[in-house]
């Protein structure tokens, strides 16, 4: 562990990366300079949670016994009314938030529809910014059209050099799932946003940049060529190869932008990641200190980190928690044997994204603002449950955004409440203009202020 | 842990969307059902009257719940416009999955009535469905890529090592040509074995991702390769440093001297740039280089030239520019979707790259383009010809480096870890006896392959391979399995030996200790896990993930259950109706293996101390009592088996999902294939002369 990247970062707030840096990030776009740029990261947990040990008030409901299969439903019985209390007491679960409770929202009530046609798992984590109406999307059998992260960096991407940047924790050196496990992150439907699993890779796509330009006098080159081979392809094909011109557009972006940060980002003290094995706590630390800083420095205003791969049961060490590799997914499957086992990993994420909470609102962003104040931070499963396999009744914690948003409630929404009202709501308070998203019904205004 | 393991949640979503269209057609079509006369077949439709004797009882609209599928509502006429469903029925009729055990049976003679009824059926839908299915665009894969930039340079040494070659080639044992694998071989295991990513390739370059192997189905398929600004970012870079290799010299590159060496002073260089590239581009592109991109690509190079640069760092960053170019990293065929019958043929060009793709995973080499140039390659006397060359050709390696690991999922034993304290043996020095295990069916499969041996011997061979260390994995084979001396076992090159298989328990691709181990949890065997696998691999059948609130097998036996059997306590787990459809299909072929333990040991007592019972029935038809006669009922039927690993394969040319045109395919790919004994090779000629293989 690099001590030198630790020592900054807790400082962070400090000496390195104050305001003026970041003023002179404001690249290109005026109203950046005028008020701070709100950022959005999403911090997503695979295979649900267990309830008894996350939601208020299910504490005693029946442990789900084995593998629930197709249950899709809670056991237990969930309030089906709004209802808005001061988030006072926390569940076990929720307990490494206890000093920042005042800073998040806790939203329970939401759900998504699972789509027949995929397996069960298959569309929680690649389905879960995006929660499209059900059979609206042609040619595949997942719900999954562009991702909120995407569209919302359709608006404040556009001056960055990373319109987005996509985060895995996912160490399997086995390939044994398909990409819709591993990604949440999708510029449309069968078009991977792919995702970072090494952390030296994500450093070096950050910081290493020398290279870049020097490919610029072939890209021209290859250019035609696509034009060429556009004109050749029927309609489908030619739709499907848009991705090539698209990407060849944002590395040309990629380019200019970071080479008018050069000078900043040569300030940036960040030890390069060594390989050496990482106890997973370290390592999911680390991968997120690498988001925090990209979101702090401009190189990105949308992110979004997964802490684990969805399914996937391969077991892998949590250090520190068990004496032996774990299998996540078994374990939800398991919870009448090993529910403490499980508990502790749901705690071990929950101190993760509490970890990260507490760095973002230690960073300070200028105006005497944080950069938690300037991001909304949400923490979420698409699943309710691993046994039940439900769609339904989310865990979502929300932090940040600062005075734009209220914080400190437990928001219990009504029944059937699409977790889509609240990508709209955040959506709508990042600046798009989006008067709906995929299954979206209404607004969550209980976080605005 | 009884419903856990991906194969079993995994499934084939066309199998669900079958399912949705059964519920929604009858919708659609309620309306102008008056219109489309109910054409009547060749005499009285018995379809009513068989789906309301036999079938109405679950699969109606009360019970569409439990059932998942309504027949009440469907006539013949929906099913004509849904080839799928109608071969969905037919498949479980003709197999014997429904009626379920205990509900009254079809008699022999309905049956057969009720299946020519939908086959007529299915005839029309397939003729109703137009052009069936495609292969849309796609980027080549991780492994793809590395072929064809070493094919394309004519490199001495590969771009990349890469992990999902799992069995690497030590001493040259792999000789295609000569129709005979050695009876001693060299290997290594890339992913388990020692210093076996070691080899030459260039340095300073780094691999991509791997690409993902999609669920029941390839790492090759069209709708899982798309391409980010991340990954276009990392093949930009890619071409640049591949071409700035310090191992990309003279000695590596096997084109250097007709392409990046500068030619001699008294030639006029813009006629010698053009005529490399015209080449060049011509290969890297796989379809002729017309004389505007032969302009562009010239007129880059003679610009740098122009402003300082020496010849052969020009010509990198041209070679650096193709090998980022959209028309080397992507497949495709050209022309509309909606093409008119006679412009589906692939042309010339296009079939050499699914040729040389399927066999080579690589682009075509200089004959083929050449076939393809002088637009011979359609005809079927040369194609067989090139068939046969390809086959013969060593680059075949490519294909067996891809195909029989990810048919048979062996990736799966990459994580696979046995208890330590109850399989001591499993481990060894700081390795898995794993490293030795995965190479047996793979080597079995290359046998079958370069001798052409029928594929019958992929379920039941009479020979295999084995390493000293692999044969203490079946040591239990031996009267008395003690004088098999516990060998440290190679760790990096593993000798392998060819032994004739006389006890049938083991040889062929299932009864192997490698699948019997990855198959398996750390403590206990999962039966269904064994069974989902062979219904996916063996028969390309899939089982659908378990329905609504199941009743879980807990991990230990419940109070009372403690005496049970694995196949007792399962029993009274699927009692319910809905479960039981599935289980009966899957659980016996996992039970048949229940003598294998968790490291593919014979055992005859399970952990309770019970008498294992294998005995069963396959497709409710072959009756058997243990393992050999499990081999002898799969093979009773060994059309069943063709034509599933046809399906696999074909899937695999194809890089796409089958749809049910291509089903009319298989049947007529089976029954030639049959007509030659099941020999390997003839399988494959059959795939390629297919009509799905060479239409769009």
């Amino acid at each position: 562990m690099s001590i030198s990247r630790r020592t900054f970062l807790r400082g962070a707030g400090g000496a390195v990366l104050t305001l003026p840096w970041l003023e002179s990030l404001a690249v290109g776009s005026e109203a950046l300079a005028a008020q701070s740029t709100l950022r959005m990261a999403h911090f997503y947990v695979p295979i649900g949670v267990v309830r008894r040990g996350f939601f208020p008030g299910e504490q005693d409901d029946v442990i789900p016994k084995g593998n629930l299969g197709n249950v899709m439903k809670s056991l237990g019985k969930q309030n089906p009314n709004r209802n808005i209390k001061p988030l006072e007491q926390l569940t076990p679960t929720m307990q490494p938030l206890e000093s920042l409770k005042t800073q998040v929202n806790l939203i329970t009530g939401m759900d998504r529809t699972f789509q027949q046609g995929t397996d069960v798992h298959a569309q929680c984590a690649s389905c879960y910014l995006s929660s499209a109406r059900p059979y609206t999307i042609e040619g595949t059998a997942w719900p999954l059209d562009r991702t909120l992260d995407h569209l919302v960096a359709d608006h404040v991407g556009t001056a960055t050099p990373f319109r987005t940047l996509e985060f895995s924790c996912n160490s399997h050196r086995d390939n044994k799932e398909s990409i819709y496990f591993d990604n949440i992150s999708w510029y449309g439907t069968g078009h991977l946003a792919p995702s970072i699993r090494d952390p030296r890779k994500m450093y070096r796509r950050l910081f290493s940049n020398s290279e870049i330009s020097r490919s610029r006098d072939i890209t021209s080159l290859v250019l035609e060529d696509a034009r060429d081979l556009q004109q050749e392809l029927g309609g489908s094909d030619r739709k499907k190869f848009e991705e090539y011109f698209e990407s060849i557009r944002a590395i040309e972006k990629q380019m200019d932008r970071l080479e008018s940060m050069k000078h900043e980002l040569s300030l940036v003290d960040f030890e390069e990641p060594t390989e050496a094995y990482l106890p997973r706590g370290d390592y999911i630390r680390l991968m997120g200190d690498l988001m925090v800083t990209a979101l702090q420095t401009g190189l990105t205003n949308v992110a979004t980190f997964m802490v684990g791969p969805e399914r996937w049961d391969t077991p892998y060490m949590f250090d520190g928690l068990f004496d032996k590799p774990r299998s996540h997914h078994q374990m939800s499957h398991n919870q009448t044997k090993m529910i403490d086992d499980l508990l502790k990993v749901d705690q071990f994420h929950m101190e993760q994204f509490a970890y990260l909470v507490d760095k973002m609102a230690n960073v300070d962003d200028g105006n005497g603002e944080s950069l938690l104040d300037n991001t909304l931070f949400t923490y979420g499963s698409g699943l309710g449950d691993g046994s039940t396999h439900q769609y339904n009744d989310l865990p979502i914690v929300m932090a940040g955004g600062g005075k734009r948003l209220k914080k400190g409630q437990h928001i219990n929404l009504p029944e059937g409440t699409p977790l889509a009202n609240l990508w709209l709501t955040q959506a709508q308070v990042m600046g798009v203009e989006m008067k709906d998203f995929a299954d979206s019904n209404g607004l969550v205004t209980e976080i605005l202020s | 842990m009884t419903c856990d393991g991906s194969s079993w949640e995994g499934r084939y979503w066309r199998r669900r969307c079958f399912v949705i269209c059964l519920i929604i057609l009858p919708l659609l079509f309620a309306g102008p059902r008056s219109v489309i006369a109910e054409e009547p077949i060749a005499g009285t439709s018995q379809f009513k009257v068989l789906t309301e004797q036999f079938c109405a009882e679950c699969h109606s609209v009360d019970q569409a719940v439990e059932a998942d599928l309504d027949l009440s509502q469907l006539s013949l006429d929906d099913l004509r416009k849904d080839a799928e469903a109608t071969r969905r029925i037919m498949d479980v009729i003709e197999q014997r999955e429904m009626p379920p055990e205990d509900a009254p049976q079809l008699s022999d003679q309905q049956r057969l009535q009720f299946l020519e009824e939908l086959r007529a059926v299915f005839r029309q839908a397939i003729a109703h469905g137009g052009s069936g299915e495609r292969t849309s665009i796609r980027r080549m894969n991780r492994f793809q890529y590395n072929n064809a930039v070493v094919d394309l340079f004519d490199l001495r040494c590969t771009v990349f090592t890469l992990p999902e070659r799992a069995m690497r080639v030590h001493r040259n044992y792999f000789q295609p040509e000569t129709g005979k694998m050695p009876e001693q071989v060299a290997v290594g295991n890339r992913p388990l074995g020692k210093s076996q990513m070691i080899e030459p390739r260039l340095a300073g370059v780094a691999a991509f991702p791997q690409d993902l192997r999609a669920e029941h189905g390839y790492d090759n398929r069209a709708d899982h390769l798309s391409l980010s600004p991340m990954l276009m970012d990392e093949l930009l870079k890619l071409g640049r440093s591949i071409t700035q290799s310090p191992d990309f010299h003279p000695k590596q590159v096997g084109i250097w001297k007709s392409f990046f060496a500068k030619p001699s002073v008294d030639q006029d260089l813009g006629p010698v740039v053009r005529e490399r590239l015209r080449r060049f581009l011509t290969r890297a592109f796989r379809r002729p280089a017309d004389e505007s991109l032969v302009d562009r690509y010239s007129s880059f190079v003679l610009s740098m030239i122009a402003s300082g640069s020496d010849f052969p760092e020009a010509m990198k960053a041209a070679a650096a520019a193709t090998i980022s170019s959209p028309r080397f990293l992507y497949l495709y065929e050209g022309g509309s979707d909606q093409s008119s019958e006679s412009s589906r043929s692939v042309s010339d060009f296009e079939l050499a790259t699914r040729l040389s793709f399927f066999l080579w995973g690589s682009a075509p080499d200089d004959t083929l383009l050449s076939l393809a140039e002088s637009e011979q390659l359609h005809d079927d006397e040369v194609l067989n010809e090139q068939i046969d060359r390809l086959l013969r050709d060593r680059k075949l390696k490519r294909f067996c480096d891809q195909f029989p690991a990810q048919w048979l999922q062996l990736d799966r034993i990459v994580s696979s870890v046995p208890n330590r304290e109850r399989f001591p043996s499993f481990y060894f020095s700081k390795y898995r006896s794993s490293m030795h295990m995965m190479m047996e069916p793979l080597l079995l499969f290359e046998t079958v392959l370069i001798e052409d041996l029928p594929i019958t011997q992929l379920i039941d061979s009479d020979f295999t391979y084995r390493s000293k260390k692999l044969s203490q994995s079946y040591a239990w084979l031996a009267e008395d399995g003690s004088n098999i001396k516990s060998t440290g076992g190679g760790v990096t090159v593993l000798n392998f030996q060819r032994i004739p298989v006389s006890d049938r328990r083991v040889g062929g691709v299932i009864t192997n200790a490698a699948v019997m181990t990855m198959t398996s949890g750390p403590d206990r065997t999962q039966p269904i896990t064994r069974g989902a696998w062979i219904a996916s691999v063996i028969f390309n059948d899939p089982p659908e993930p378990p329905p609504a609130d199941v009743p879980p097998l807990p991990e230990q036996p419940l109070v009372g259950e403690e005496n049970l059997t694995i196949r007792e306590r399962l029993a009274a787990h699927r009692e319910r109706a809905d479960c039981r459809g599935c289980h009966e299909q899957i659980d016996p072929l996992g039970f048949a293996l229940e003598n294998y333990d968790p490291v593919g040991h014979w055992r005859t007592e399970d952990e309770q101390g019970n008498t294992i019972d294998p005995s069963g029935q396959l497709f409710r038809e072959y009756a058997f009592n243990d393992v050999v006669e499990f081999k002898d009922a799969i093979l009773a039927d060994p059309d069943r088996f063709c034509r599933a690993f046809a399906g696999h394969l074909m899937s695999f040319a194809l890089a796409r999902e089958l749809g049910p045109k291509d089903r009319v395919a298989l049947d007529q790919i089976t029954q030639t294939v049959k007509d030659d004994g099941y020999k390997m090779k003839t399988l494959i000629r059959q795939i390629i002369l297919s009509e799905p293989f060479r239409t769009r």
